[in-house]
């Protein structure tokens, strides 16, 4: 039926009103006044950015925030640093060749310091700066008898043939002295070669030469004379091993930080895939109940499936690598994120809201976007930041039965490994470092996850 | 529910023979030389007659016959390399039982320990209980399980005096293992069950219930703790497997004669009818323990129904 518009003779002048009340001030855009928008009712309650500001209320939670983007930026900035080792780089010592294995951590690699006036050896050593040197004169043979000139708890000053200096005088010596051994001079001997040292201290890297500058030193054929305090190094150039080194004479410090690039990449890039598979999986498998069935029984499948057997073939297949990790711990971990997804959703699929929505027509995409997954937000960024120590913790268990990453990728998963061998030797320190770093990622995840999570329920942001 | 129960469990044989199909093809891919202890030294004469003798020469589809016809007559069959020619029904007979019993009681002591942790954390939110838990859980799971067990091994045995290595008779062996076993879950439990209850009790009914004057322990434990619970104890039957198939660190530290890390030294060494056998019983419980926390599920919150079809797309 067709409404005949009425003609204009009757609503001419009422417009024509209407237009002389409204003027070109009317039509402007008007600027967002917060007063006029709670008198009309407007908000601009923004969900996102309430919870980012409840979040940064929580000070712990952002110091330990502050604490993690620093060290991953230093994962990244460290090889860029003065002053560092390769992390596979065996460090040996440059005459002897022997590994640099098992020095303990320190904050410079000076291992002593001759005083001003000790005499030292120099070994001949190719470089126009350095000088190895060590103050070892000569060396007595064993059960070689030699004179003592003055006794000392700890060092003896004795003469032997032309030669006089100091001899080391604890167990690993042995040294034989008649009963009165203050009564000086007598004989005596060892049944061990002993070093003659110039100065009471040993100032040798266990018998191996040190380095030092050759500025410093009054040089004459192959002694030499300290000018001044001079700080005998380890290796020539002032490179210090901050963590020490392993077993292989390797430098702890770049392989930790090495290891943490590594192992933080794995443990992000597993969870994000992880999250992505399973939150898709898992709303759909909770939600639509027709898929119910066929996706527990492939759940039953993949979850029992022995992550063992996965593994190992994988890595038969393809070789051990940070790719393979990364895809064999992503495929036999995206099924629990799933299922984790699918019981919270079975949960609540069937309240009030979401049947009044049904009811409604509304979709299925629009109900699992706008009314399933927000209630789940903060469950879900905790279960995500606990997935990435998660996936670092499982990288350290698959490193523990033999099959993680070669020993030249350096990981927290096999720098604990290695270090888990050393736990009641006096190397202990090799373990300490992995493990602190790890336990420092893995509570910061754990809190930030907790505080984003308390911070994303809507009910906190007042 | 009990046809609902009956067509599960129908659909699981089912899910079992997959899974069987799936690890049987999947193991006899893996390289020839690892069922030798010294390939590169044999004969191909010798290498070809241990394979036959294994069963590896005839083609897949029939090995996979056979194996299933031996299963249905219920023969697990030998195990071929872990203990040579040792029924496997004896070997895990010998395993299992001290696996689970250690297993239950960690899993009982978790509970015990766990659940309270992380209901006296909710309702003290941000007080002392709280915080200890939460130090309690932060610790648990920063460091490593392989680490902190060796230190509880090594502080339990110089300082307090209890046995460093496992034997059965003696309770008192028993503290360490299974204390250690327990940490893990407990500090999950007591994580959970707090950020549950914590949502739940900004909840409006549990307001309306405190603006009506309702006491607040009744509160807690009528409303929001049952609420609660209800996503929890989808987990109670899993991580009962988890424990009952043994801890492959605890049981090498304190070398208990366990399940633990079995399944893993059989599929590191080939023993091929042991892996299938392995992978049938865990499958198994894992399998009923799904329909066992589906179940616990609708039991405790009716609003979850399992069996009506008409509820949802």
């Amino acid at each position: 039926m067709k409404v005949k518009k009425p003609k204009d003779a009757l609503t001419a002048p009422l417009e024509q009103a209407i237009e002389e009340q409204i003027t070109k001030k009317d039509l402007q855009f008007a600027a967002y006044d917060p007063e006029a928008g709670e008198r009309s009712g407007y908000s601009n309650y923004s969900y996102w950015g309430s919870t980012l500001r409840c979040f940064f209320k929580n000070r712990v939670a952002a110091g330990f925030m502050l604490v993690l983007v620093a060290l991953l930026l230093f994962t990244f900035i460290q090889p860029l640093l003065p002053l560092q080792f390769e992390a596979n780089l065996i460090i040996d010592h440059p005459i002897t060749k022997k590994q640099m294995s098992n020095l303990p951590p320190a904050v410079t690699n000076v291992a002593a310091t001759a005083p001003a006036g000790t005499r030292l050896l120099v070994h001949p050593f190719d470089s126009e700066e350095w000088a190895a040197v060590d103050n070892v004169v000569s060396t007595i043979k064993a059960r070689k008898e030699f004179t003592v000139l003055e006794y000392g708890e700890e060092w003896c000053y004795i003469s032997y043939g032309d030669e006089e200096g100091y001899v080391r005088n604890d167990f690993t010596t042995k040294i034989k002295f008649p009963d009165d051994q203050a009564a000086t001079p007598y004989q005596a001997k060892s049944n061990f070669p002993l070093s003659l040292y110039s100065s009471p201290s040993d100032l040798s890297n266990n018998g191996d030469a040190l380095f030092c500058l050759k500025s410093q030193l009054d040089m004459d054929g192959n002694t030499a004379v300290a000018r001044q305090d001079v700080p005998l190094r380890l290796l020539p150039d002032t490179r210090p091993f901050l963590f020490g080194t392993n077993s292989a004479g390797q430098d702890l410090w770049a392989k930790v930080w090495s290891g943490t690039r590594t192992s933080l990449f794995i443990g992000i890039t597993v969870a994000a895939l992880q999250s992505l598979i399973g939150i898709l999986v898992g709303v759909l498998w909770g939600y639509v109940k027709s898929l119910d069935k066929l996706l527990t029984e492939i759940y039953n499948v993949i979850d029992n499936v022995p992550t063992t057997i996965v593994l190992i073939l994988v890595s038969y297949i393809m070789r051990p690598s940070v790719q393979t990790l990364i895809l064999a711990m992503t495929v036999t971990g995206w099924v629990g994120m799933a299922r984790f997804i699918r019981n919270q959703i079975v949960i609540i699929r069937d309240r009030d809201y979401n049947m009044a929505s049904r009811c409604l027509g509304v979709g299925t995409s629009r109900i699992i976007l706008h009314n399933l997954l927000p209630y789940l937000v903060s469950v879900i960024t905790l279960r995500l930041a606990l997935a990435v120590p998660g996936a670092i913790g499982s990288e350290v268990f698959i490193t523990y039965i033999g099959l993680g990453l070669p020993l030249s990728v350096p990981s927290l998963g096999n720098l604990i490994n290695e270090g888990r061998k050393m736990i009641s030797t006096s190397q202990s320190y090799q373990l300490l470092f992995p493990t602190i770093i790890l336990s420092i990622i893995t509570i910061s995840f754990y809190i930030i996850g907790n505080a984003f999570a308390d911070a994303a329920d809507p009910k906190n942001h007042l | 529910m009990a046809k609902y129960i009956l067509k599960r469990l129908g659909t699981s044989l089912f899910t079992l023979a997959v899974i069987l199909t799936i690890v049987f093809v999947l193991v006899r891919q893996m390289p020839i030389e690892g069922y030798f202890d010294n390939f590169d030294k044999l004969d191909q004469a010798v290498i070809d007659a241990r394979l036959k003798q294994l069963g590896l020469k005839d083609p897949l589809p029939v090995q996979l016959k056979d194996f299933f016809v031996r299963l249905i007559h219920g023969d697990l069959g030998t195990s071929a390399r872990y203990a040579v020619n040792v029924s496997i029904s004896e070997i895990i007979g010998k395993k299992a039982p001290l696996s689970i019993e250690m297993g239950v009681i960690s899993m009982a002591l978790s509970l015990v320990l766990g659940i309270p942790l992380g209901a006296a954390m909710a309702r003290s939110k941000n007080k002392f209980w709280d915080q200890f838990g939460t130090a309690f859980i932060v610790f648990v799971s920063a460091v490593p399980a392989a680490i902190y067990y060796i230190y509880i091994q090594s502080f339990g045995s110089t300082l307090l005096g209890f046995p460093m290595l496992f034997s059965r008779d003696d309770w008192r062996t028993w503290i360490l293992p299974v204390f250690s076993m327990s940490l893990g879950n407990i500090a999950y439990y007591a994580m959970w069950l707090r950020r549950y209850m914590v949502d739940e009790m900004n909840k409006d009914y549990v307001r309306l219930a405190r603006a009506k004057g309702v006491k607040e322990k009744n509160i807690t434990m009528r409303h929001v703790f049952r609420n609660s619970f209800v996503p929890m104890i989808q987990y109670i039957p899993t991580s009962l497997l988890y424990t009952v198939s043994g801890s492959i660190y605890i049981e090498s530290l304190y070398s208990v004669p366990g399940m633990g890390g079995l399944l893993v030294d059989v599929i590191a060494r080939q023993d091929n009818p042991m892996v299938q056998a392995l992978v049938m019983i865990y499958a198994s419980i894992g399998i009923v323990g799904m329909i066992l926390g589906d179940l616990l599920m609708a039991v405790i919150d009716p609003r979850i129904s399992l069996a009506r079809k008409d509820s949802a797309r």
